[in-house]
């Protein structure tokens, strides 16, 4: 009896399987058995235990439904930064577009054969061993075949998801590389830059103030003269934020 | 065109046919005359009249043979053209003896002298036979023609239940059926082929009553039911389904298909947007003139709107209107978490 040797295990593709129906992690867990350097690491009914999995155990590969609640395939994603090559698993096949534009490994329309399955390895394997592809984060903003504006904002906190809809964000603060997203007095730090965010919101219910400062303009109560050519944007709950030359000139535009 | 100069195949055959009589006309006609001058004579009169025969199909066509036809007008045409024809044989019979004769004598005149009168007869009588074989041509097209129409109709009836089918039923609700299908194979064969039988028995329910004009609401909560049960193997314990339905309302008429979009939504845009899914709750209940069908599911209320929610609402809504002439019929609403969906139809029963 020989037991593996620590180098033949370091080369197993370890899996995370995500999908919310229980037929479908079951068929890929019995067909990813054929293959002897695949590893299930994780088991995932909904988008945020996928997320919890990818940080806690970061897998090689992930197998990921599209349509699940809450959290889509293409959310988990987002939220898990990108970098780990995935295979799409789904029954429509009007994502793929989108799907190969974020470099997605493979697309898998439902129902799939074995050999389709080990297709879609093979792939996997390559990507894996040159570990090429750049950064799935950087194309997730442009991949979006929809121009219409976002309707939440996805942030992870470690293992933990929050969904914020957009019409709950007061403000939204630029700190170096993140941005941090205000709502009902809370703070929720995001690795993304401020132009990146803004794009994605609504520009009619959003507005950039200041270098710093995207505004929800729902959220203005007043605005206030403060000093000579310097104004300051009252909150209605009172929070007081800077408003720069050219943000009262986007302002007045859209007030 | 035609129906045997269009034809190669035919037209060797019928060649073939007047070259039989030509043989027989050489044997029956050649009196005191020599073989050879028989041959020469008979064999391409022959050929040549099977051309002239030809125009029978003018005649035939010009003067069909149907219920209202006039038998007398058809014989008295028939026995006209036939005339003609023959004379047409005698004519160019006496040309090609001469021709015949000019060349080498083979007294091919002698001869077409002796048989003229008989060869006027037989003229007229090919003819005959050529009209009535013509004739059955036709028919034989026709009926043909007609084969193929019923054929093209069934066709595209069926190609328009299937289209209605499609209108009906998100294709990709058939592609997961598929899926589970897949994955139950190796897990529980048993399960497998009940989701087959639940599938086809599904879809041919779908088929049969959207070819109706109207069904009984107890049919379409039937159809429902199994539309569900087929969800259920897919979503497992995510997806419970409730029914209330009074046998008072179940008994009236409504448009086929009526519950599909409004179950469809209720799955795909309802429970299956929930980490722990929910119950769907239908009802039917019947005040007076009027039935109500309520179908209540929950919802996320943070779900994203870009996935066509309401787009089978609108659909039915139309589809009442125009179709059937209901107004106002569809209302729904949404709070805290759930979506209701209300139907109200005149009762009619059968």
């Amino acid at each position: 009896m020989s037991l593996p040797s620590e180098a033949e295990d370091m080369d197993k593709i370890r899996v995370a399987v995500i999908d919310d129906e229980e037929l479908a992690r079951r068929i890929l867990r019995e067909l990813l058995a054929a293959h002897s350097d695949v590893e299930i690491v994780a088991e995932c009914a909904n988008g945020f235990e996928a997320v919890k999995a990818s940080a806690e155990l970061t897998p090689d590969l992930l197998i990921l439904d599209i349509q699940m609640p809450k959290l889509d395939g293409f959310d988990v994603l987002e939220l898990v930064g990108g970098k780990t090559p995935v295979i799409f698993v789904t029954a429509y096949d009007s994502y793929a577009i989108r799907a190969f534009k974020i470099h997605a490994v493979d697309y898998l329309l439902k129902p799939f054969s074995a050999e389709r399955l080990a297709e879609a390895l093979g792939r996997a394997r390559e990507r894996i061993r040159s570990r090429e592809g750049p950064p799935v984060r950087d194309l997730l903003s442009t991949a979006r075949t929809d121009r219409k504006p976002i309707q939440r904002v996805l942030i992870r906190d470690r293992a933990d998801v929050h969904v914020i809809p957009v019409e709950t964000i007061d403000y939204v603060e630029s700190q170096d590389d993140y941005v941090a997203v205000k709502s009902g007095g809370h703070s929720y730090l995001k690795e993304q830059t401020m132009a990146d965010l803004e794009a994605l919101l609504d520009p009619r219910a959003f507005v950039r103030i200041h270098r710093r400062y995207v505004l929800n303009l729902a959220r203005l109560a007043r605005i206030e003269l403060a000093v000579t050519d310097s104004r300051i944007a009252i909150l209605t709950d009172g929070t007081e934020l800077p408003i720069s030359r050219t943000g009262y000139a986007r302002l007045r535009e859209l007030l | 065109m035609h129906p045997i100069l269009g034809e190669r195949r035919r037209l060797v055959i019928y060649l073939l046919a007047f070259l039989l009589v030509g043989l027989l006309l050489v044997v029956g006609l050649r009196g005191g005359s020599t073989w050879l001058a028989s041959i020469v004579f008979f064999l391409p009169l022959s050929v040549a009249y099977g051309f002239i025969s030809l125009s029978a199909w003018y005649v035939c066509r010009a003067f069909p043979v149907h219920a209202n036809a006039r038998p007398g007008n058809i014989v008295a045409v028939h026995v006209v053209a036939a005339a003609v024809a023959s004379l047409m044989l005698v004519a160019i019979g006496f040309a090609w003896a001469t021709a015949v004769d000019s060349l080498a004598d083979l007294e091919a005149g002698r001869l077409f002298t002796e048989q003229r009168a008989l060869l006027f007869i037989i003229g007229a009588l090919l003819f005959w036979l050529a009209a009535v074989f013509h004739y059955l041509l036709i028919a034989f097209e026709a009926s043909r023609e007609a084969e193929t129409r019923a054929l093209e109709l069934s066709l595209l009836a069926r190609e328009a239940e299937l289209k209605a089918l499609r209108a009906q039923i998100d294709p990709h609700f058939i592609f997961n059926s598929l899926h589970s299908i897949s994955a139950l194979t190796s897990i529980d064969p048993a399960a497998a082929r009940q989701m087959c039988l639940l599938l086809a028995d599904f879809l041919r329910e779908t088929l049969r009553l959207g070819s109706n004009s109207r069904i009984s609401l107890a049919d379409e909560f039937a159809l429902a039911e199994r539309f569900l049960a087929i969800e259920q193997v897919r979503l497992g314990s995510r997806l419970q389904v409730t029914r209330d339905t009074d046998p008072l309302a179940t008994e009236c008429l409504v448009p086929p298909l009526l519950l599909q979009p409004l179950v469809e939504n209720a799955v795909v845009h309802g429970v299956a947007q929930l980490v722990d899914g929910g119950t769907i709750r239908m009802a039917a209940s019947r005040d007076g003139s009027t039935v109500t069908i309520t179908l209540e599911n929950p919802c996320d209320p943070d779900r994203s709107r870009s996935r066509g929610v309401g787009l089978g609402l609108d659909l039915l809504r139309k589809q009442l209107t125009t179709q059937f002439g209901v107004y106002d019929a569809v209302h729904a609403n949404e709070a805290s978490g759930q979506f209701r969906v209300e139907v109200r139809l005149p009762a009619v029963t059968a």
